[in-house]
This record gives structure tokens, sequence and C-alpha cells, in this order.
């Protein structure tokens, strides 16, 4: 039933994903239907999705559409936009296309009759190199204080607390019998883990502001 | 029509902007010098700010539905052509209703919050409270000096000048109410969290319940208020697309990543006493960026599609924002020494330092959005040059770091707390790598090519398959002990609600991340010019253009073309495209008509018609959108559920022993 409301749905290239999802299933084991149903439907959804050919210039006009603002109506592209200045922009971009001028040239057109604001990608030179580079430079510092933050309070924590609990060796029936125990408290998980962990934290309200 | 009443609103205003400064002294104060009549008088007082302000926002309801143009405001966002229904709500159209909008609905939500406070935390609540009537009296302050929606003309006009027509929708009933509210609810858990810093109690983390709580209500409406905002914007704007990093799209995400990073990392101070100062610091700058938010979509500088509330006092908000965050800091600094953490962190790899990381990451999606959206300020100021920082850049830039945390997604619930090796992480992982293997290589075989989705998808199925794969083995361990399947389900998700409820919202991230990758790599789009009765096709899809009609109202002409859709020879229906012209503002709106399924849209924009009723239309086929929408109510389901209460045991009562008496507050 739901191999055929599938068939039905798509083009012919999803028969592969009904090939892929029970053989998927048995792969993985009977138990783990559920993901394998999960991953046959995203497979399938994407394997229905249109295989579209469109003429490469259409798709390059499309391209260079998509980094020109419509000068009358701030913050769309003239390739969202339907404002009639945005189609005949649009017709400009196709013209210059045919006549062999590149990307660049058409969007350097439109920048010497609009400015450049018209182009909603800041051209990379002089100060709007700025752009570009404050957002890795940012993350890069933002790694690289969150390793030293972390490597900070770990270090001076595992000085502390050298113990030789990690290397216990268990048996493989202790073990077992440890994962067996660990799934059911999984199962039958409170939720309120705090019954489980230290209470030092749990002063109530009761007392004055201490000030 | 009843002129008593719009009076009866213009004068609340001014009463309301006195109680708020009082409540807001008179929190403080009492709590300071320690005089409960004063935090009593001021909770009655916070308990009369909403309804004050309903007296205002009802008499300018009333003032539309009755087309009273002798208020300025009505007569500058509404006429007489307007369609009745949305008199009810063209209030926040313009500045100074939404404004109003805004401190009423803030002041509802401000009451609960503070009510509640008062029973869970006495000594934090009067600070707290003072600190959600300093927001809401400067709102009222703004309303009553600057934008008085309730202000009357000498002389009434007939007609009033119309409302911009883009909001003429069904989503002008939820998208705009629920962003605004999104945006202002923010400042409840920074009031808390600033509350118990005053209180010298930010280091105790009694607060986090009610943190976490308020956190996550505002971090569901904003989520909720966006992906609203995105479906308005695909069903009307006609660009085939739901986000297009627009200056204002930008400022209603920033704090939404500032409040996503902020409702995890409160979970590690919950269970873990850490991260102390960095929740006061992570909710100061949620706040901040929201009023960043508001200061860009009241006449901020940067040019936008959202210019519907434009005004001059667009600095005042920054002014205030720049206020609220020196406060922020002083009061950081003042009372850093009660900050410090419980515990320490055990290893760099665990389940905390994956928040950690998660947090980082989020700052910075937020950091860099803000970096795009103001950068043209700079420059301009720079350099005199004006330029546009747009969507290619944002997706440049945001797109990888996005990726990267929906893998955290992935991983990071399958790690412990405290301490996790390389070994349990990747037998943790096992399942998750499996089935993101298998799927890549499925969508190799079946034609997608693209390295960036290839990666994009596998990294939505870890973490989906992640959850799936825990569920499915805490209900089987259930099921061993003789529950079925589904109550086994049922009571697994109960059990631990705050995580199970997270999943539930981690499976809606996921269902929108892969809407998201399908519909910006995998769509179709044609520009097709069409006499009647032409055919074309796209993407499977054929269609043909039936016919055209004109229907002239009052304030508008509505061009309606029918297109006859099939798909693979069978007949699948009739859709309408329509383009509406405004007469009065000269302004276009387009109405695309939309077939959507599980697997994609069909979508077909009408441009401008010509007299012989040919067009060109633009034709979209966008994959896997529907996903996208489909994942708000689990995100709903989700956040409801991580916030549902547990019954708690009943208290053991003892009886007092004869002659002792209780102290009555």
């Amino acid at each position: 039933m739901f191999l055929w409301v599938i068939q039905r749905l798509c083009r012919p290239h999803s028969l592969y994903g009904t090939l892929i999802a029970p053989m998927a299933s048995t792969f993985m084991n009977i138990n783990r239907r559920f993901p394998a149903i999960l991953f046959s439907v995203v497979l399938i959804a994407i394997a229905c999705t249109s295989v579209e050919t469109i003429p490469t210039a259409e798709i390059a006009a499309q391209e260079i559409n998509k980094t020109v603002m419509c000068p009358i109506c701030p913050g769309e592209s003239i390739d969202q936009s339907q404002h009639p200045l945005a189609v005949d922009m649009r017709g400009i971009v196709n013209e210059k296309l045919e006549q062999g001028w590149t990307g660049g040239q058409i969007r350097d057109f439109f920048v010497e009759r609009y400015g450049p604001s018209v182009l909603l990608e800041p051209p990379r030179e002089g100060l709007n190199w700025l752009v570009w580079i404050v957002p890795p430079v940012g993350v890069a510092v933002g790694g690289i204080a969150l390793y030293l933050v972390l490597r900070m309070t770990v270090r001076s924590n595992t000085r502390r607390r050298e113990s030789p609990v990690d290397e216990i060796e268990l048996t493989a029936n202790e073990r077992d019998h440890y994962f067996e125990r660990i799934e059911a408290a999984l199962a039958f998980d409170t939720g309120d883990s705090r019954q489980l962990e230290v209470t030092d934290h749990s002063e109530g309200q009761g007392e004055p502001v201490d000030r | 029509m009843n002129p008593l009443i719009v009076d009866a609103g213009f004068v609340a205003l001014p009463i309301a902007l006195v109680v708020g400064g009082y409540v807001m002294v008179a929190s403080f104060l009492g709590a300071w010098q320690r005089t409960p009549v004063l935090v009593l008088s001021a909770r009655y007082g916070m308990i009369t700010l909403p309804i004050l302000l309903m007296i205002s926002t009802l008499a300018l309801v009333y003032a539309f539905v009755n087309h009273d143009f002798s208020v300025r405001y009505v007569a500058e966002n509404s006429s007489l052509a307007l369609p009745s229904i949305y008199t009810w709500v063209a209030l926040y159209a313009g500045n100074a209703g939404s404004l109003l909008f805004i401190a009423t609905v803030y002041s509802i939500l401000a009451v609960i919050a503070s009510t509640g406070l008062a029973r869970k935390l006495p000594y934090t609540a009067p600070y707290a409270t003072s600190v959600l009537a300093m927001v809401l009296t400067f709102f009222i302050g703004v309303i009553v000096f600057l934008a008085n929606p309730l202000e009357q003309l000498p002389l009434a006009p007939l007609d009033g000048q119309g409302i911009n027509p883009l909001l003429i929708h069904f989503g002008m009933f939820i998208h705009p109410p629920i962003q605004m509210m999104g945006l202002i609810s923010v400042a409840i858990p920074f009031s808390i969290a600033m509350g118990a810093l005053l209180a010298g109690r930010g280091g105790r983390d009694e607060w986090v319940d009610q943190g976490r709580l308020w956190g996550m209500i505002s971090w569901l409406i904003l989520t909720v208020g966006l992906l609203l905002g995105a479906w308005w914007a695909y069903t009307i704007l006609g660009w085939g697309g739901y986000w297009a990093w627009d200056p204002v799209e930008n400022s209603a995400l920033m704090p939404w990543l500032a409040m996503t990073a902020f409702v995890h990392s409160i979970m590690v101070q919950k269970r873990r006493g850490m991260f102390r100062m960095w929740n006061i610091i992570l909710v100061a700058v949620a706040f901040t960026l929201a009023e960043m938010g508001m200061f860009i979509n009241r006449g901020g500088p940067v040019p936008s599609v959202h210019s519907f509330a434009q005004s001059t006092m667009g600095w005042l908000f920054l002014g205030f924002m720049a206020f609220t965050l020196l406060a922020a800091l002083a009061a950081f600094m003042w009372r850093i020494d009660t900050l410090k953490s419980r515990e320490k962190l055990d290893s760099m790899l665990s389940r905390e330092s994956a928040f950690l990381t998660q947090n980082v990451l989020f700052l910075a999606v937020a950091f860099i959005t803000l970096w795009g959206t103001i950068y043209p300020v700079f420059s301009e100021a720079a350099s005199d040059v004006v330029i546009t920082v747009g969507q290619p850049f944002f997706d440049r830039v945001n797109g990888p770091i996005l990726l990267v945390l929906v893998f955290l997604m992935g991983v990071g619930p399958l790690l412990p707390w405290r301490r996790a090796n390389m070994q349990n992480v990747l037998s943790a992982l096992r399942v998750p790598l499996i089935g993101a293997t298998i799927v890549t290589i499925g969508l190799i075989v079946v034609g997608v090519r693209q390295p960036i989705p290839l990666v994009a998808i596998a990294v939505c199925v870890i973490a989906v398959f992640g959850i799936g794969h825990e569920w499915l083995r805490g209900s089987r361990s259930r099921h061993r002990k003789g529950e079925s399947y589904p109550v086994a389900f049922g009571k697994l998700l109960g059990a631990n609600r705050p995580r199970y409820g997270g999943y539930i919202v981690h499976l809606g991230i996921s269902m929108l991340a892969i809407g998201a990758i399908g519909s910006s790599f995998y769509d179709t789009q044609r520009d097709f010019n069409m006499a009647l009765g032409g055919s074309a096709s796209i993407g499977g899809y054929d269609f043909t253009y039936l016919d055209v009609g004109s229907r002239t109202f009052s304030d508008r002409v509505e061009t309606t073309a029918r297109f006859d859709v099939s798909r693979g020879g069978k007949r699948i229906e009739i859709m309408d495209a329509r383009r509406t012209f405004y007469v009065n503002s000269g302004v276009s709106a387009t109405h695309p008509a939309i077939r959507s399924t599980l697997i994609e849209d069909f979508y077909i924009v009408p441009s401008e018609f010509t007299e012989t009723g040919a067009a060109v239309f633009r034709v979209y086929v966008n994959p896997m959108v529907w996903w996208m929408w489909a994942a708000g109510p689990l995100f709903i389901l989700g956040t409801l559920l991580a916030l549902s209460p547990r019954r708690r045991p009943a208290p053991v009562t003892l009886p007092l022993p004869k002659g002792v008496q209780l102290a009555r507050a």
C-alpha cells in the first residue's frame, strides 16, 4: 500500500528509493524499521523532485539576476521582484548575455547606472573587504577563546580529580548487565535528575538576602 | 459612534505612564529598603497597567471599526474601502498603533510573569518587576509623548488614506502580532535575570526555572513569528522564496539566535550549576538584539521591504538599547562575585562543552548577521559609498555555520554529561552514521551529485537517526517490561519531558533544514511569456493558460489568470494566479497560485498583464517546502512538552502544635 502510494506520487526513478528502502531495513536489522522508513521517505521525496533541464543561458541569467537589487523595491533582487523595472532589467541581462557580455560586465553596467548599492553582494575591493574578513576572523577568535576557556577550566580540574575509577576492567558479562540497567533507567527515567545529583544548590527562598 | 470611548483611551495612556513609573520606582525601593508595603503596592500597580492599556487599545480598535477619521492614526492607516474584517487588526499597521499593541501585549505577559515570580522567587521578584516596569514605561512614554495613536484631528477627513496593500492578507492576523510579541517577550527572561542579579541571587540557581520557562516561551513565540513571516512572504510577495536576509528579517532572527543559545545553556546551569555568568550575558545579548530589531524596524537606517512602521524615533530605541545594555553591564560587574560556578568542567568532550560550542556558534551567526545588516551604514559613513549587503553574502557566510549547528544538534544530545571519550561517542554515533552513509549513497545513486546538499542532508540524517534510535531503544526496553509499543513510546516521552520535548523540536529543525536545503539547491524556475490558450511545461508539470478576468472593487482591480495544470498526462487542478492593483496607492500585489505537496510546490506568479491578456509568468518548482511549514506544529508541541509541569508529590503536612499562630504577610 505504502509503496503503491509512492509509485503513484513519483516519477520512475523513485523506484530506486522503493528498492533501496527494504534493502536498508534488512541491512539495518528489522528492529530499526523506524529510521529505515524515515530514511526512505527522505530518499524518495528527493528522488521525486524534478531534475529539470533548463537552458544554460537562462541559468546564467538567473545567477546574475540574483545578485542585482531592484533599485526601487529595496531588499528584493531583480530575480525576485515582479515590478516592471525589475522585469525590464531582467530583459537587459538576457540581451547583454546574448551579445556575449560576461556577468561582471553586466553588473558593472548596472553599477554605472544605479551606483554600487545595486549589487546585493558588495564588490570585493577597498574598504568592502572588511565585510568579508570580519566574519571568519570573528569565528576564529571565538573558537580560540572557546578552546582556551575549556582548556583552562578542564586542566585546573583534572589535576584535582585524578582517580583510578576509569581504569576498572569489567568482564563482558558485567558490562552487559550494566548496560541493561542503564537502558532500564533510561526508559523509566524520572526526569528529575536533581534527585540523583548533589543537592547543594537547593537552598530555598526562605532566608534573607545577604548583602 | 461615541467620542467618549476614544477620549477614555486617550486619557488612560498618561495614567498608565504615571503608574508604570511608580511601579518601577516603588518596586525597587521597596525591595532595597525592605518595605513590603511598597513592594505590594507596586505589584497592584503592575496589575492595573494591562487594564489601562487595554482601554486605549480597545478605544483604538473601536475607532478603526467605526471609521472614526477624526483620530489621526485611523485616518492615516485605513479607509472606507478597507474590508471590514481588517479594521479589527489595522491598529498595528503603522508605527504608533504597533507601539500601543506591543505595550499592551507586553503588559499582560509581564503581569503573568511577575505574579508567578512573586510566588516562586520572593526576593528576586520586586527587582524583576521593577525592570519589567521600566521597559514598559519606556514604551508608554514614547507613545504618550511622540506617537500617540489616539491623537485627534481638529477636522475629520471624509475618508482615510488607506493601508499598505501588502498587509491585506490573512497573514496580517497572525504574523505581525506574534512577531512583535516575540520581540518584546525577550524582555521577560532578561528582567528575571536582572532581578536575580540585583537581588544578589544570580549565582543561586533558583532563578533558572523561571528564566528557562520564560526563555522558552519567548523562543517559541519568536519561532512561530518567524515561520509565519516566512510563510506570508512565500504566499504573497510572489518571489517563490521565504527568506531573503532582509534587514528586518535579520532583526527578528538575531534575538531568536541568542534565545536559542540561552534556552540550551540555561539547562547546564539547571543541571550542573555552571555557566552562571554566561547565562546572564546571553540573555542580556538577546534583549539587546531584540531592541536592535525594534530600532531597525522603526525607521532604522537600513532600507527594507518591511518599512511599514517608518518613523524618526528609531534613534530613541537605539538610545534605550544603549541604556539597558550599560545598566545590565553595571549590574553584572557589581554582582560578579555572586556568580561563581558551583562546579567545573570535567572534560573537553562532554555535553557541557557541546552546549558551549553551540552557544558560541549561535552567537557567531547572530553577530555576523548583525554585521552584514549594519555594515552599509558604516560604509556610507566612512566612504560615502552606499552599498548593499544581501542574500549572497549571508548564504555564503552563515550557511556553513548553520550546517555545523545542525551537526552538533545530532551529536550533542548523544554525549553524556561530565565526561565522554571518543569510544562511547563513536558507539553512540554508530547507527546515525550508518544511516547517513546509506542515505548519501542512495542519493548519489538517485542522481544528487552536488557536494553541499549531500553533506547537508547527511548531517540532518545524523540528527534524525540519533533521535529515532534513542526513542527506539527506550521504547524497546519499556516494551520488554510489558508495555505495548505506542504506550511505551508515550510514557517514554512523558518520563523526561525537557529532553524529549527538545528532541521533538530538533526533529522540527531537521525538517526545516531539509526543506531549506531542498528548496534552495533544487528549485527550478523559468519565465514564460504566454498568450491566452498557450501551454508550457516545467518539471513534469504541463500547464495551459485558460483565460484571464478582471474584477473591479472600490479600492482595487483584481486580474486573475486561470491555468489548467496536469502532471504526467493526468489533470491535477485549475489554479488561479492573481495580480491586484490598488488604485489609491498605485501599488500592485501578487497572489501566486501554489499547489503544495509533500514533495514539491508548483508555483505560478504573474507579472504585468498586457491588453490582450498575454503576460510573463514566473513558474517555480520548489522541492520540500511543505516540510518547513510542517515543522511549526512540532516546535509548538515540543516546547509545550518540555515545559509541561510534572505532577509533584503532595507536600507532607504536619499539624502545628496547639497555641502556635502563623504570621500573615
